[in-house]
């Protein structure tokens, strides 16, 4: 029956992000990140593995920052661009609303 | 790969999967008679809604073809149509019948209401005693057509539910299937890929002008979208920009090509991937792909939305743990085991296609069973 196939199995020795394309400047965590971890992460296609210091909490779900990106750089997901950083944003900082804006919506 | 869904053949060649008597009004202020004609008699359906009264031009002909596409659906088996007054109630019915299903069509000027649903339910006995005999036949699961549009969008939707859609997508047209797409705003900032998939230049273009027709529209406005999209749920699910949201949105027609671009329930012309210019919004979009005679919806959603629709069955699937329980009711297919490496994509193709299989062989969604009828028509402006 539903729900009993495919119970999650504990997060151990986790992939704790996920990374869209090799090249991409952001990853998705899977797990809840905490302040300090270091985490793994890979591409889907799994030719990329990363490893990085994550420096503030990310929820699940959330991105995190695989460079450290300037104000102003383009940041990159999907091999494609998703916006602009409105500020630094550090290696393994928590990349979202707050830092990162529309080209599309949502200018000056 | 199992192929064989039992469905019902209509006389117009059409396969469905449901198999109800609708009863359909004209106008709001029609939904009287239909909603109380439904609560005295089993099997039929009110499809009660908020427009057809002045409106015109562009507007009107999309309300038109709207109720029209409704009542052709392959998933209705009957309707009866209900209106004010007998042009545009006729209108809608003959068009209904060049189906060859059983249509009625009543009105309220010069008979009044009560003799109008007497009479709409004696014919409404009489279909439902009919479309209850009528059987489920073998047909081919690529006869049905397929319609895609996901909701409450979050980061796993781009990463699970939507990718392993556009992996059935691909299965479902390398076997000769129908499947339609859209989501017009919600396509900002990956527009040039999808534009990019055209098999036709004309489409690409056709594609373009009505993708910008709405950035246009919006524009004038003298506004943009920021806190409409991506929603509160999108963000709160961890996209932040329409880009991301469009990027993760277009995984769901995978890597296959678009045959081509329509508007507005403009007719689909044949087999394949079609893109139609809809609404981002789930009630909408999902009924006005019901209108464009879609028999099963496929909904990835990452927070969870409930969206159903009344004779569409929408399937949700999920990628999302959280959301897999916390709404568990609402989700027909969980495949949030990949993120944990307890599923594989295959596999989660697998289920849904199961899942559509026996979705078209009569069995309920979970939108379905819990009563989710949402009927919202597209209305392109303010009436007259």
């Amino acid at each position: 029956m539903r729900g009993t196939k495919f119970t999650v199995r504990g997060w151990e020795a986790v992939i704790a992000f996920l990374v869209h394309k090799d090249g991409d400047d952001v990853g998705i965590a899977v797990i809840d990140l905490k302040k300090g971890m270091t985490a793994r992460g890979k591409t889907l296609t799994g030719n990329r593995e990363y490893s990085l210091t994550v420096l503030e909490d990310i929820p699940f779900g959330h991105k995190i920052a695989l460079k450290n990106l300037q104000k102003g750089d383009k940041v990159v997901e999907y091999g494609e661009i998703i916006g602009v950083a409105t500020q630094d944003i550090p290696k393994g900082a928590h990349v979202h609303i707050h830092n990162l804006r529309s080209l599309r919506w949502g200018g000056e | 790969m199992e192929r064989t869904v039992f469905a019902y053949r209509r006389k117009d060649g059409k396969v469905g999967v449901r198999n109800w008597v609708v009863l359909i009004p004209v106008d709001d202020i029609s939904n009287a008679i239909v909603e109380t004609v439904e609560k005295s008699i089993i099997g039929v359906l009110s499809l009660p809604h908020s427009y057809g009264r002045l409106q015109f031009g562009k507007d009107l002909d999309l309300f038109f073809k709207t109720l029209i596409g409704i009542g052709t659906n392959p998933n209705v088996a009957a309707a009866i149509v209900v209106g004010i007054e007998p042009k545009w109630t006729n209108k809608i019915a003959d068009s209904i019948a060049k189906t060859g299903k059983p249509v009625e069509a009543f009105w309220v000027e010069g008979h009044g209401q009560l003799r109008t649903i007497e009479k709409v339910s004696r014919t409404a006995v009489k279909f439902v005693e009919h479309v209850t005999n009528v059987k489920r036949e073998p047909a081919d699961i690529s006869e049905l057509i397929i319609s895609l549009k996901c909701g409450e969008s979050d980061t796993t939707s781009g990463l699970v539910a939507n990718r392993v859609v556009g992996k059935f997508v691909e299965k479902f047209l390398d076997i000769g299937g129908t499947v339609l797409f859209g989501e017009t705003t919600e396509l900002t900032g990956a527009e040039h890929i999808v534009a990019s998939k055209f098999k036709k230049e004309e489409d690409r273009k056709k594609f373009l002008e009505l993708f910008n027709e709405y950035q246009e529209l919006i524009r004038k406005q003298g506004v943009d979208l920021l806190g409409s999209q991506p929603t509160e749920g999108n963000i709160v699910g961890g996209l932040s920009t329409i880009e991301e949201k469009a990027l993760g949105n277009i995984q769901k027609i995978g890597n296959a090509m678009i045959n081509g671009a329509l508007d507005f329930l403009e007719p689909v012309p044949g087999k394949g991937l079609y893109f139609m210019n809809t609404s981002s919004a789930a009630a909408e979009a999902v009924t006005l792909f019901a209108a464009a005679n879609a028999v099963i919806h496929l909904f990835p959603t990452g927070q969870g939305n409930p969206v159903g629709n009344p004779i569409l069955p929408v399937i949700k699937i999920t990628g999302n743990p959280k959301t897999a329980k916390a709404m568990e009711e609402h989700i027909d297919v969980d495949i949030s085991g990949i993120l944990t490496g307890a599923l594989d994509m295959e596999t989660a193709t697998d289920l849904v296609w199961k899942r559509v299989i026996e979705t078209a062989c009569g069995r309920l969604t979970r939108a379905e069973i819990l009563n989710h009828k949402e009927f919202v028509l597209t209305k392109l402006y303010r009436s007259a």
